[in-house]
């Protein structure tokens, strides 16, 4: 799933969270595919950002996966020798592996 | 002769940390508070009225304590409740805190959602182990670092060679610490909250961060937040250039008893709060004005 900015949402995509108005009024389920109308309802709610289904945008800075496991790896270099934080490391990259997994 | 020259040095920083020019005095409101606590006939709802006078401290109060890190089920509208719920301790570090978190806010995000992600985790740790009071050992994890902020506003010149020296050499920040000043951020941290009069079960685990092992009141509340930093760390959730994940203390994970299913549980209920925490960081930068929904009149 990915946050976005209601301004780069788009017909068709899927709702991966809730919609909430004043923190617990559900406004749009989860799973909710999105149309033209619900767009404009939740632009006039101000809504600013919603999750969504997959990874449809290819935010500016964000990073590769390549990257991000690359990162993880500096992360977790100085504690090799610790194997309940090895164990951490390895569950991290599969869950951000599957992240990816559209 | 070094020793003594250093611990003067020391000596001079806790001055001047303490001195607190840099730093938001403590709220008139909470010495008015701690007095109406001692009295045996105040009632939660007296506190929360008091609480309430100040409009854009009770908002932000409310905000918190229904933020992704205390993990209630339901929204929490009043400040009674709210007192109930979280006990007056730790509201009461949440109002001395506020302010800090103002600054952090506008200063440093990074290190926000850094301090955020940290008190999710030990939201979620302290469940698991069926800690008696998880809202305080959220708490004491949201302020772990308080001692950086304290640093970067109090002593901006030595926080800057600090940054520096990690950056040029790749140490971790608190080894750059103890070269620069003679004192790491947990200490700093930690001689703060206990200035403030935060409850010992509150100072220990930001003294601490760093060597859980020595714990002596709270020693499972430190090595909650201990790990905690650890997987937020891990996650990506870091501070600058300091990007390694710390040593997990091995008394520490003791007495955490995790296995390997409990990680992987975690990790998945982690995952999805962090979405939250960067929600409610974004949230915060975008303004208070959002929607104060049940509204800080609502006592």
């Amino acid at each position: 799933m990915q946050q976005i900015p209601l301004a780069a949402a788009a017909p068709g995509m899927v709702l991966a969270r809730a919609v909430l108005v004043s923190g617990d009024r559900v406004l749009c389920g989860k799973g909710t595919q999105l149309t033209e109308a619900i767009i404009d309802r939740l632009r006039h709610l101000e809504i600013g950002s919603i999750t969504v289904e997959g990874h449809p945008l290819g935010v500016e800075g964000e990073k590769t996966l390549e990257e991000q496991l690359a990162d993880l790896d500096e992360r977790f270099s100085r504690v090799q020798d610790i194997p309940p934080l090895m164990y951490l490391k390895m569950k991290i990259r599969e869950r951000l592996i599957a992240a990816q997994g559209r | 002769m070094m020793d003594q020259e250093e611990s003067e040095e020391r000596r001079r920083f806790r001055r001047q940390l303490k001195e607190l020019k840099n730093l938001p005095t403590l709220p008139g409101i909470v010495a008015k508070l701690t007095r109406m606590a001692e009295n045996p006939d105040t009632t939660t709802d007296q506190m929360g009225r008091v609480i309430a006078q100040d409009h854009i401290l009770s908002a932000k109060l409310l905000k918190l304590v229904n933020s992704a890190f205390y993990g209630f089920p339901q929204r929490i509208s009043s400040l009674s409740s709210a007192i109930i719920l979280l006990g007056f301790n730790v509201i009461k570090s949440l109002i001395i805190s506020a302010s800090i978190f103002e600054l952090m806010e506008q200063h440093d995000v990074e290190l926000w959602q850094h301090s955020l992600g940290c008190a999710v985790v030990a939201n979620e740790l302290a469940r698991r182990l069926q800690v008696s009071d998880p809202e305080e050992v959220s708490t004491a994890a949201l302020l772990h670092d308080l001692g950086k902020v304290a640093m970067k506003l109090e002593l901006p010149g030595p926080y800057q060679e600090i940054g520096a020296m990690v950056r040029q050499r790749h140490i971790p920040r608190y080894q750059a610490e103890l070269e620069c000043l003679g004192l790491q951020h947990a200490e700093a941290g930690g001689w703060l909250a206990r200035f403030w009069m935060f409850p010992d079960r509150l100072v220990e685990p930001i003294l601490l961060h760093h060597a859980p092992e020595e714990a002596k009141i709270n020693p499972q509340a430190c090595a909650i937040v201990h790990f905690g930093d650890i997987l937020v760390r891990g996650l990506g959730y870091g501070h600058g250039d300091d990007v390694w994940v710390p040593p997990l203390s091995k008394k520490a994970w003791d007495i955490l008893r995790l296995s390997r299913e409990d990680l992987d549980d975690l990790l998945a209920v982690v995952e999805e709060k962090l979405w939250d925490v960067k929600g409610f960081s974004l949230e915060i930068q975008a303004g208070m004005e959002g929607r104060p929904a049940g509204g800080p009149a609502n006592v």
